[in-house]
């Protein structure tokens, strides 16, 4: 059989396709033994959500051609989502950056200036002038930084590690406080660890599946295209499916609602009472492993604090829990009763007690999916809370199939935002800032003098941006993200304080973004496979790659940056003389000397980067410093879930991860952890615990009773509609990298406002029209769908946020869920006309 | 150019008229199916609108998924 180049590649897509099917293709094996393979394969983890897909990628003279699901992979087995299809494409979009570039007039650095070239020495020096001038005036809260769950591993704890040590303080926030920090608030409240304790292997083995506020055929499509296969081919499989819209998961439904935004609050407490009043729950497991708790009401809406509606609220902002009996537990959520909840939600009663009845069900296995529905919401961490109530209750939990689930959004939220603890208050493994013990412990693994790291909670996302625009910050650096379309509230809390001439703000990315276009530096970026990297996805896996190929021109990669930056300090301009005095031999040095050449981070020497295949790979950061930087900071950093003081971090050595299709930890003895807290699957429950949710002290979980309360803001006479937004398939996030790919563009180029058709007509409109969504904050214009795979209610409509054209968040109110402090972006009131 | 392998998830009973509206794209092939609704689908595709094909599976009746496995996109491979 005698192949051209087009039927080789075909049959080779055959093949993988036919493997990934589990059939096989009468002569395709055959054919592909007899063709030559010049490109070169290697894994990587994909770019853009949570899901943590690995990927193939075939690089040939040093760019990348080809891509397909890894066989081999755990998490996709061989599967790609859209998106996927055009990956290596998002390296390749005509705009890169290749420069850096600072606004300038007449020579000079000049806020009102145009982008002009210049060196990265020139970009640096700018830089450190500022940052030091502003840490003299005001002290280290002046400076900040924005970064992001699509950091690597190292590039994160590099970066934490300069701020919360080097320049001495919090400020730093990463964009995932966007969209997991209500998640990692719920986490922290039940259990006292963040993260799942099951892991994607529920998808086979559950009867039942829930969709709380996640549309996974769009945003996780691999994930959905597993439980599919289990609701196709498991008897008596169903899928429950909740939304404030009609979604493309509803295809598959069997019971699929549409409620009321915020009445989720509403219809977890009516199942926890349906359970109740039913006599269903565990007594066994609620006796022996929960807490009942009841949190602070009237929390307010984490708006600033003159806002009438903080004023207002009795406790803004608390969240202590008071330990109450099962009786008071029973007693407050009676009131959640059917007639109550159908009324409130709109949710029809059957479908109500058809849900309720899955949890209740001791013989059923039910796990629970969520997404931005739960996290993005004035009530967030109370909502989280309230799934685990339920789940809890009836004891299911951590073991195959019981698993109430939060998914992720970004690729490395859990790997980098969360687990190295880049946010204003965390430091690495589950430690905080706010705790003396933890601080001492950090400042021990880093080789630190004693009161290096401040105790003082840093400035978070919404924070950070009404700091700027006070003054109170004046340098920003914001890498890896694309805060000015993603944040909330542009036009009055965004872009005044990025314009305030006051501050100095730089972006780093691939591409010229909204951001990079509102800042006064732009560095260019080495992105993804452009580098070696690491990302830890939703089921707690740490996946590695090599660096694939070269970033173009002058670009460089995040940890580069943060490296290269740190040098221009010395440890005189940025630590008091006390601290000093402590640690006389640090005097004179830089901040590069003495957190990355502390004998630690630079103990790995120089070496070639292969594969067991014999293919060599470049590694540019090791070239430049002269170690091997990627292993230094990762081994550093391992110490934390190796010896700190929360249990149950464990991660393997640094080597291993390059050889496995990743590892979920905690890894003990080489072993990944599948479901945690369960004898016989964690290593760290002993034999005959049974279960220990060792997290907390006490080795129990807590329920903790919450209220529905309503939204910062809803509908009213002028502003009579609700405005959710979110993603659509074909765009990750804000578009930066798939709107560059032009098949994904084309596919979906602008955002459109999905409109129930009487609510269209009721307007003047209809499909296809121009029209102007209004909030009281300002304005887009976009044209009417009234189809298409979106079906909203009457009452609501729904706009992605993916365009840079129509900036959906000059809409949105900065209100935050008071206790994670992240940004409802799902709830805002709006209003419609003809444009 | 773009050649692509795309394996579809279809409800089994619906396999027939599925496979004939697959039939109706350009550049679009069938080369297997198992019982329980499995496709293996290949895209060949050199100026059209890939992604809008693989999209639109998903409005045929009966189409629950479809995953790209397999994606090729040499730009000089006319040999």
């Amino acid at each position: 059989m005698s192949l051209n180049r087009r039927d080789f590649i075909k049959v080779n897509a055959i093949a993988a396709t036919a493997a990934a099917a589990g059939v096989t293709v009468p002569g395709i094996s055959e054919a592909v033994s007899k063709t030559k393979d010049t490109i070169r394969w290697d894994k990587a983890a994909c770019r853009y959500c949570g899901t943590g897909c690995s990927v193939l990628i075939g690089t040939k003279d040093g760019r990348v051609v080809a891509t397909q699901g890894d066989p081999d992979a755990p998490v996709n087995r061989g599967l790609n989502c859209i998106k996927g299809y055009f990956l290596s494409k998002i390296l390749y979009g005509k705009d890169r950056l290749t420069q850096p570039l600072l606004r300038k007039r007449n020579g000079k650095f000049d806020k009102e200036g145009d982008f002009e070239p210049v060196s990265w020495d020139e970009a640096f020096d700018i830089m450190a002038e500022k940052w030091k001038a502003a840490m003299k005036e005001k002290g280290p809260d002046a400076v900040a930084m924005f970064g992001s769950g699509q950091w690597t591993v190292w590039e994160g704890y590099a970066a934490s590690k300069l701020y919360k040590a080097g320049f001495r303080t919090n400020n730093i926030d990463p964009n995932a406080r966007h969209c997991m920090a209500s998640a990692v608030g719920g986490f922290m409240r039940a259990f006292g660890s963040d993260e799942p304790m099951g892991c994607y292997d529920d998808l086979e083995h559950a009867d039942t599946f829930v969709l709380w506020g996640a549309n996974m055929a769009e945003m996780h499509p691999i994930l959905w295209s597993r439980l599919t296969d289990t609701r196709l081919t498991k008897p008596g499989c169903e899928v429950h499916v909740l939304s404030t819209f009609e979604h493309r998961c509803f295809e598959l439904a069997d019971n699929g609602m549409i409620f009321e935004p915020q009445t989720d609050l509403a219809i977890l407490n009516y199942i926890a009472n349906y359970i109740i009043e039913n006599k269903a729950y565990n007594k066994k497991f609620i006796d022996k492993l929960v807490n009942f708790t009841t949190t602070p009401t009237d929390i307010g809406y984490g708006l600033r604090p003159e806002d009438p509606r903080e004023q207002k609220a009795k406790n803004a902002g608390k969240g202590k829990l008071s330990k109450i009996s099962f009786e008071e537990y029973a007693k407050l959520v009676k009131p959640y009763n059917l007639d109550y909840t159908s009324k409130l939600s709109k949710v029809p009663k059957d479908q109500l007690v058809k849900l309720a009845k899955q949890y209740a069900d001791p013989k059923r296995k039910v796990s629970s999916y969520w997404t931005m529905g739960f996290n993005q919401h004035v009530r967030g961490v109370w909502v989280n809370g309230l799934i685990y109530n339920v789940h809890l209750l009836m004891g299911k939990i951590s073991e195959p199939g019981n698993s109430p689930f939060s998914l992720t959004g970004q690729p490395s939220a859990c790997g980098t935002a969360r687990e190295v603890g880049t946010f204003s208050h965390r430091l690495p493994a589950d430690l905080v800032v706010k705790n003396e013990k933890h601080r001492a412990f950090a400042e021990k693994v880093w080789k630190l003098p004693e009161g290096t790291i401040p105790g003082k909670v840093g400035a978070h996302a919404v924070l950070m941006q009404r700091h700027l625009k006070d003054g109170k910050i004046n340098c920003y650096w914001q890498m890896c993200n694309n805060n000015m379309q993603a944040g909330p509230n542009i036009n009055d809390e965004m872009y005044p304080g990025w314009r305030n001439p006051d501050n100095f703000t730089v972006v780093s990315d691939p591409y010229p973004t909204v951001s990079a276009m509102a800042a006064d530096l732009i560095l260019p970026t080495s992105m993804w496979i452009e580098k070696e990297g690491a990302y830890g996805n939703a089921e707690r896996r740490s996946q590695f790659w090599r660096q694939q190929t070269k970033g173009p021109g002058e670009s460089k990669s995040d940890l580069w940056q943060l490296m290269e930056f740190a040098k221009r300090f010395k440890t005189d301009e940025a630590w008091p003389k006390e601290l000093l005095d402590k640690k006389p031999e640090y005097r004179g040095k830089t901040l590069y000397d003495v957190l990355f050449r502390n004998g630690q981070v630079d103990k790995f020497p120089k070496q070639k980067v292969t594969d067991d295949r014999g293919n060599v790979y470049d590694n540019e950061e090791m070239d430049h410093f002269g170690f091997y930087v990627q292993k230094g900071l990762y081994e550093e950093y391992r110490i934390f879930g190796l010896e700190g003081p929360k249990k149950g971090h464990e991660l393997a050595e640094f080597d291993q991860y390059h050889k496995v299709r990743g590892l979920r930890w905690p890894v003990i003895d080489g072993k990944e952890t599948l479901w945690r807290y369960r004898e016989g699957y964690d290593a760290h429950v002993a034999k005959g615990e049974g279960i220990k949710f060792y997290g907390r002290k006490d080795g129990r979980a807590n329920i903790i009773f919450a209220p529905y309360e309503p939204p910062a803001e809803s509908p009213d006479k002028e502003y009579d509609l609700w405005m959710s937004t979110g993603r659509v398939l074909e765009h990750w996030h804000s578009g930066s990298m798939t709107r560059r790919v032009p098949e994904l563009y084309r596919s979906f180029p602008d955002a459109v406002i999905f409109m129930h058709p009487n609510d269209a007509k009721k307007r003047g409109l209809r499909r296809g029209m121009s029209a102007k969504v209004i909030s009281r904050r300002g304005e887009i214009e976009a044209l009417v769908e009234t189809r298409g795979r979106n079906r909203v209610p009457e009452g609501l409509v729904f706009v992605p946020w993916f365009d840079a054209s129509r900036l959906v968040n000059k809409l949105t109110l900065d209100a935050t869920d008071p206790l994670s402090k992240e940004t409802d972006f799902k709830k805002t009131a709006v209003k419609i006309e003809r444009a | 150019m773009n050649i692509s392998g795309v394996l579809v998830h279809i409800r089994p009973e619906l396999v027939d008229a599925v496979k004939s509206r697959l039939g109706d794209f350009t550049g679009v092939e069938i080369h297997a199916t198992t019982d329980d609704g499995r496709l293996v689908v290949t895209i060949e595709n050199d100026t059209g609108p890939m992604v809008e094909t693989m999209n639109s599976f998903h409005d045929i009746e009966g189409v629950l998924s479809a995953s790209l496995i397999y994606h090729h996109f040499d730009e000089d491979i006319e040999q």
